[in-house]
């Protein structure tokens, strides 16, 4: 077999690793045993029906309904945290980006280098920084800490994000723009903006997927009765395996797969 | 009002709301965890304000008091996050640098899709890709089946709660983490050079030695680093796949935070994290600019 031929079959088993996995919990969602989760015994929906709080031919269905509401209180933090603190951190990651790539100043080489930390940052560090942090301060742990905390390490994304969109952009056009004797704010609204929104947006985008999924951060600075999504789901892992985690699991990875679609959607019209 | 003033009227408009809140809530933060890192730990949780160098004479072997003693479990614990951290940074690389050369070598629009393939599973929840291992490597799962229904093995061999399980994972959640910085050096590869090599009578090998190695190192220790970190310092993935027999650093911190209740010694031990980064980080900045 020619070299290129066994790369090939590599790159195929690589794909299969990284697929095979999810794969995997998807099949086992639709699995009827009840008995043993991991031996197939036919095609069943019951366990989205119990996941929605819908009568099910299973035995222990009223114990469900409880679990149901707390699965989707933290469905509620989650998507409410993850709104607020993408908007928060894009904002915030998008000005940055902007005063560092179109202005000379002396700190700007500072910025570009510490806006690194957030991200290569541990996040148990920083989870428990921000946790002695609230406390100490005297801030009663809420949503409106885990806003705060996650936004600190995601303005980082979005900066980054932002700012290779900028880099790849020509300041010739805005420089241009300003000599034809647009004001700053036409050259911004007309010019800037339209370039750079594709980064905004997939900054965005990102953040929000990451504020959606972050358990570590948001598991030191929740505080009780704030649990979100990744936080419900481990602590059901830690009470057992179920085979409704399966049916929880392929739902959230729909519902990342459409972000993520839309997201290449809006990339590929920008394109064109 | 002239031009240079408006235009520092605008720098100050973008910079100020940003830099405050990171002063505030990402600066502030790490500077009183430093502080709290060298305060005495109160009798029932909490802290008194009072100096301690004791915190890190427990990891570190000068505490002998008799609520501070010293324990060279800690150092065991440390050593064994840093090992563990280094395995899956290896075979993260031996896994993620032949992918990243076949997908290089793709048609430019295969070449974007088979991308974005790769780091899909990024977006995908963490716990659910832990979840995923959970179902694949306990006692009954999937591939303890495989391994039985082959005739291999008779009873069910035990993957989970091990270092294994916890290597493996990692590896499995930061694929993008290397496969990224690896794929951005090797397409940067000059073809000419390579040939050049072949033509000049070198093997495979000797090329891949000589030219493609060298070539693509910035990717190698990039992806490296930061494979690295959020893997030294993970304390879910060793809690999921690895159980209470494998315990990392994070694991011992998240305990002092959340059981032990003794937040100027967990504020040690993430500073001791934190110093093994800053030292990877300095490292490789000076092997960039040595190499410039």
């Amino acid at each position: 077999m020619s070299l290129r031929r066994l790369l090939s079959l590599y790159g195929l088993l690589f794909l299969a690793f990284v697929y095979a996995p999810i794969l995997l919990v998807v099949i086992y969602s639709f699995n009827a045993n009840t008995l043993n989760m991991m031996i197939w015994d036919g095609f069943t929906l019951d366990w989205y029906r119990q996941i929605f709080g819908m009568k099910t031919d299973l035995a222990d269905n009223a114990t469900y309904v409880d679990s149901t509401r707390q699965l989707y209180g933290a469905v509620r933090t989650s998507l409410i945290v993850a709104l607020s603190t993408s908007v928060l951190s894009t904002v915030f990651g998008t000005a940055l980006a902007l005063a560092v790539a179109r202005y000379r100043f002396r700190l700007a080489p500072m910025y570009r280098a510490l806006m690194m930390l957030p991200m290569i940052m541990p996040d148990i560090v920083l989870g428990i920084a921000l946790l002695i942090f609230f406390i100490t301060i005297g801030m009663n742990l809420s949503m409106l800490t885990i806003i705060i905390g996650q936004s600190t390490f995601l303005v980082s994304y979005v900066f980054v994000t932002v700012s290779a969109r900028l880099a790849q952009s020509d300041p010739g056009l805005e420089e241009a723009s300003a000599d034809l004797g647009a004001s700053p704010a036409q050259t911004f609204r007309k010019i800037t903006l339209p370039t750079i929104a594709p980064g905004i947006l997939c900054g965005w985008l990102l953040a929000f997927i990451i504020s959606m999924d972050d358990l570590v951060i948001t598991y030191f600075i929740a505080g009780t009765g704030n649990t979100t999504l990744p936080i419900h789901i481990w602590g059901m892992l830690r009470r057992g395996i179920k085979p409704e985690i399966n049916a929880i699991a392929t739902l959230m990875l729909l519902f990342t797969l459409l972000i993520a679609a839309i997201g290449l959607y809006l990339r590929s019209r920008r394109q064109t | 009002m002239s031009l240079e003033r408006r235009k520092r009227g605008h720098l100050l408009g973008l910079l100020g709301a940003p830099t405050l809140f990171l002063l505030v809530f990402f600066f502030g933060p790490l500077l009183i965890m430093l502080v709290y890192a060298f305060l005495t730990p109160g009798l029932y949780g909490g802290v008194d304000w009072v100096f301690s160098h004791l915190n890190f004479g427990r990891i570190l072997g000068w505490a002998n008091t008799r609520y501070e003693t010293f324990d060279p479990v800690y150092i065991a614990i440390f050593l064994r996050s840093l090992r563990l951290a280094g395995l899956t940074v290896l075979s993260s690389l031996l896994i993620c640098y032949p992918a990243a050369f076949w997908i290089s070598r793709m048609r430019p629009g295969l070449r974007a899709f088979a991308i974005f393939l790769v780091t899909l599973p990024f977006f995908v929840s963490l716990i659910v890709r832990l979840f995923a291992w959970v179902l694949i490597l306990r006692p009954t799962g999937f591939l303890n089946q495989a391994l039985m229904g082959a005739g291999l093995t008779s009873t069910p061999v035990e993957f989970l709660y091990t270092d294994f399980a916890v290597i493996l994972g990692m590896t499995y959640v930061f694929i993008p983490f290397m496969f990224l910085p690896l794929y951005g050096a090797i397409e940067k590869l000059d073809m000419a050079q390579i040939e050049a090599s072949f033509d000049l009578g070198a093997t495979r090998w000797q090329t891949f030695r000589k030219v493609v190695l060298p070539a693509t190192m910035p990717g190698i220790v990039g992806g490296s680093v930061i494979t690295f970190i959020p893997a030294l310092g993970n304390f879910i993935v060793p809690s999921v796949l690895g159980g209470a027999k494998v315990l990392m650093i994070g694991n011992l911190i998240e305990q002092q935070f959340l059981s032990a209740r003794n937040w100027p010694f967990g504020s040690a031990l993430a500073m001791l994290v934190m110093a093994a980064v800053l030292v990877l980080l300095l490292a490789q900045t000076r092997l960039a600019r040595a190499k410039t």
